[in-house]
């Protein structure tokens, strides 16, 4: 199951976490103990009951490795593109709502 | 834990471990041994070493020697009175496969009726024994390479002259070479020309949609930066009064509608998907869902009220309103003259009655905002007169093969970028024309359930799809999902609910390495992978890993062998793409014709991303 690329990839923890944001397709999480935060789609959580603020959800995760020292142009590039474009939207909506 | 004798005679072949600590002189029993389910990961950890380990058959009956700790390993040195072992179990011996596959058409033809027997001898001594009657004619598709490849069928002449046509569906195909911008939207010969300032319509359609963008993308563009693709949609309209699913469809060749969309602070409708980049490295071209390459793209940009993208209301509107272009492009089409037709195809839906009934349960996204779909629309993949999945309560939702292709189904779904069914993927179901067109199944039908986000619902839709089935009187049945995640945990739930009820489920799924399955039964016997990708990761290319023609041979093939009674080998526990080849050598010489297979990322320009990321 470990990919060859991880060192440790088998060092697998149990975490929880607490929900603070559910919408119509994400729900995001933070993680107890002040070990950060985390989104991802609805459909990469399972649920018995519909997801609440305030409930608690427990995984297994592991430690995220680097995988090189390169630093990837193209989603730099994407990443500052993004930027850019929100930064310019931001800028529209603002001096609409002025 | 220890096993029953009902286990121990299944895992006969398998290796002997004790389960627990056993004294020396006792005598090997079923409860003594440990379940070689588990034996994997023990392995895999080093926990646990077979060398030398015999099987459960040889270690039944048998006195133990030396006192053994759990998971200690039978080995003949510490057991007196093993038996000898028994004939190989018959998948172990593949090499057998292809002379049965030969064999098999010659001595079926004057057995009908009767056993058909084929001996295998090579020192192995192996008898199988087929029913013919009960034999599809395909062969052994399986994830894991064929335990016994069925003969092709036996003709059953007087069943073929009943096939019955139930209704059709024309295409009328018109081409277009050039898209363009004028005072109007017309269609001139090969030349599609869009109203100018029809953006306005589209922003004033909508109360979220706040801004809008109009590009069209020719193949000198197609290395153009774009946002992650929402949807590709074909461009299509009913002829007078008919309705999706027969009469006449006219559709336009060469040119796809693409909807991108951002909220107004920038951030993408569908924050997870991230196939944005240049279009030419993030398109899968000629999946059944993605553009062709060649095609022209008009391709629309929406920003939608900020912070709507990650509401219901927000993809909703977008796609609501970019069919107020497509439905422009519409109405000059219902007028065009029938010279511009370039081609003209004809889809039947035809129904076998004597052959094997056959269902395929198509289950969507229905989790809530883009992971939802519009369903039956009066304009091929239009919205007016569709309802939304997640609306319906994701229950099962019966149509004819026929409207799937005639786009009964307006994709919202923003997925992973490689194994989301896009609008036009149902609108080229390589699924539904297989089972169609193939002559020794009869296609019942097709079921859409929307997989929901609450495990409660899962299980009460995928109730629903059992009885479904079960009504339906089905002979087998596929179950297919696109993306991967918690849908999986219905997706499992559709297969138990219709194999408990005694039908063979062929399972469809993009799992590979990241998509592994979340849950599993004993009715999951019969997987088909649908993955592409070289690494078996969502690679972030459009449409990828979605379920192709090869796939759809695949699973065509196991459904027939399986509902035929033939044994498919159980997958191997860790993906493993060699099994995927091997099936397909089997189908093409059962068959006799070769199946093409699909290009993957690896064909693209190789972005930078990828070559550093993944491959």
């Amino acid at each position: 199951m470990n990919n060859e690329r991880l060192k440790y990839g088998g060092r697998v923890i149990y975490m929880e976490g607490v929900v603070v944001e559910v919408d119509d397709c994400s729900i995001s999480v933070d993680l107890k103990g002040r070990l950060g935060f985390f989104k991802a789609p609805k459909r990469m959580f399972i649920c018995d009951t519909e997801p609440k603020v305030g409930q608690e959800f427990g995984w297994n995760m592991s430690f995220p490795e680097q995988l090189g020292a390169e630093v990837n142009d193209k989603y730099v590039s994407n990443i500052e593109k993004e930027r850019r474009k929100q930064e310019e939207m931001r800028k529209r909506l603002d001096n609409k709502e002025d | 834990m220890s096993i029953t004798a009902e286990t121990a005679k299944a895992h006969a072949h398998d290796p002997a471990v004790l389960c627990c600590r056993a004294e020396a002189g006792i005598t090997i029993e079923p409860a003594n041994l440990e379940d070689p389910a588990i034996f994997d990961d023990l392995v895999d950890s080093g926990l646990l070493n077979l060398d030398g380990c015999l099987t459960i058959e040889e270690v039944l009956g048998a006195k133990l020697t030396k006192t053994c700790d759990s998971l200690a390993p039978l080995t003949a040195d510490v057991l007196d009175g093993a038996k000898a072992p028994s004939t190989p179990a018959v998948e172990e011996a593949p090499a057998e496969e292809a002379p049965t596959v030969a064999a098999a058409p010659v001595a079926a033809a004057p057995a009908a009726g009767g056993i058909l027997k084929i001996h295998i001898g090579e020192g192995k001594d192996i008898d199988l024994q087929i029913p013919v009657g009960a034999l599809g004619g395909g062969a052994a598709a399986v994830e894991v390479p064929a335990a016994a490849a069925p003969a092709a069928g036996a003709a059953v002449p007087e069943a073929e002259a009943e096939e019955k046509v139930v209704r059709s569906l024309t295409r009328k195909h018109f081409n277009i070479t050039e898209v363009k911008r004028g005072p109007e939207t017309k269609i001139e010969g090969t030349v599609l020309t869009i109203r100018e300032g029809i953006e306005a319509d589209v922003i004033a359609d909508q109360e979220l949609v706040k801004d809008f963008h109009l590009e069209i993308i020719t193949p000198d563009k197609y290395h153009t930066y774009s946002e992650t693709i929402m949807d590709v949609q074909p461009i299509a309209t009913k002829e007078g009064d008919s309705e999706i699913g027969e009469g006449v469809t006219r559709v336009l060749d060469g040119v796809v509608m693409m909807l991108t969309g951002v909220d107004e602070g920038g951030v993408q409708i569908g924050e997870f998907g991230s196939s944005e980049g240049y279009l030419d490295e993030n398109i899968m071209w000629g999946r059944p869902g993605c553009p062709d390459k060649g095609e022209i793209f008009i391709k629309g940009n929406i920003v939608v009220q900020e912070k709507t993208n990650m509401e219901r209301r927000g993809p909703m509107a977008a796609h609501t309103a970019f069919d107020i272009i497509t439905q422009e492009i519409r109405e000059v089409m219902k007028k065009l003259d029938d010279s511009l037709v370039v081609e003209t195809q004809e889809l039947k839906q035809v129904r076998r009655p004597h052959k094997k009934k056959v269902v395929i349960v198509k289950e969507i996204m229905g989790q809530g905002a883009m992971h939802d779909n519009f369903i039956l629309p009066v304009e091929p993949v239009g919205v007016l007169g569709a309802r939304a999945n997640v609306d319906l309560g994701n229950v099962p939702v019966c149509v004819s093969p026929l409207e799937v292709l005639d786009g009964c189904i307006h994709a919202l779904t923003c997925i992973g970028p490689a194994s989301k069914e896009m609008s036009r993927h149902y609108w080229r179901e390589p699924l539904v024309l297989e089972a169609l067109h193939d002559e020794e199944v009869d296609l019942c039908g097709v079921v859409f359930v929307g997989s929901p986000q609450i495990n409660a619902e899962k299980f009460y839709v995928s109730r629903r799809v059992g009885h479904t089935v079960e009504m339906m009187d089905a002979d087998g049945a596929f179950v297919t999902t696109e993306g991967f995640g918690n849908n999986h945990i219905d997706f499992a739930s559709h297969i138990e609910q219709i194999g408990m009820r005694g039908i063979p489920v062929v399972g469809m799924s993009y799992c590979a390495v990241q998509g592994a399955l979340v849950v599993g039964n004993k009715y999951m016997q019969y997987m088909v992978d649908n993955n592409k990708s070289e690494s078996g990761i969502e690679n972030e290319v459009l449409g990828c890993n979605t379920l192709c023609p090869e796939d759809a041979v695949r699973a065509l093939a196991m459904l027939k062998t399986a509902m035929a009674g033939e044994e498919v080998k159980a997958a191997e526990k860790k993906w493993n793409p060699n099994v995927k080849s091997t099936n397909v050598e089997l189908i093409e010489g059962a068959y006799g014709k070769k199946v093409e297979l699909v290009e993957n990322e690896q064909s693209l320009p190789m972005s930078q991303k990828r070559k550093e990321k993944y491959d």
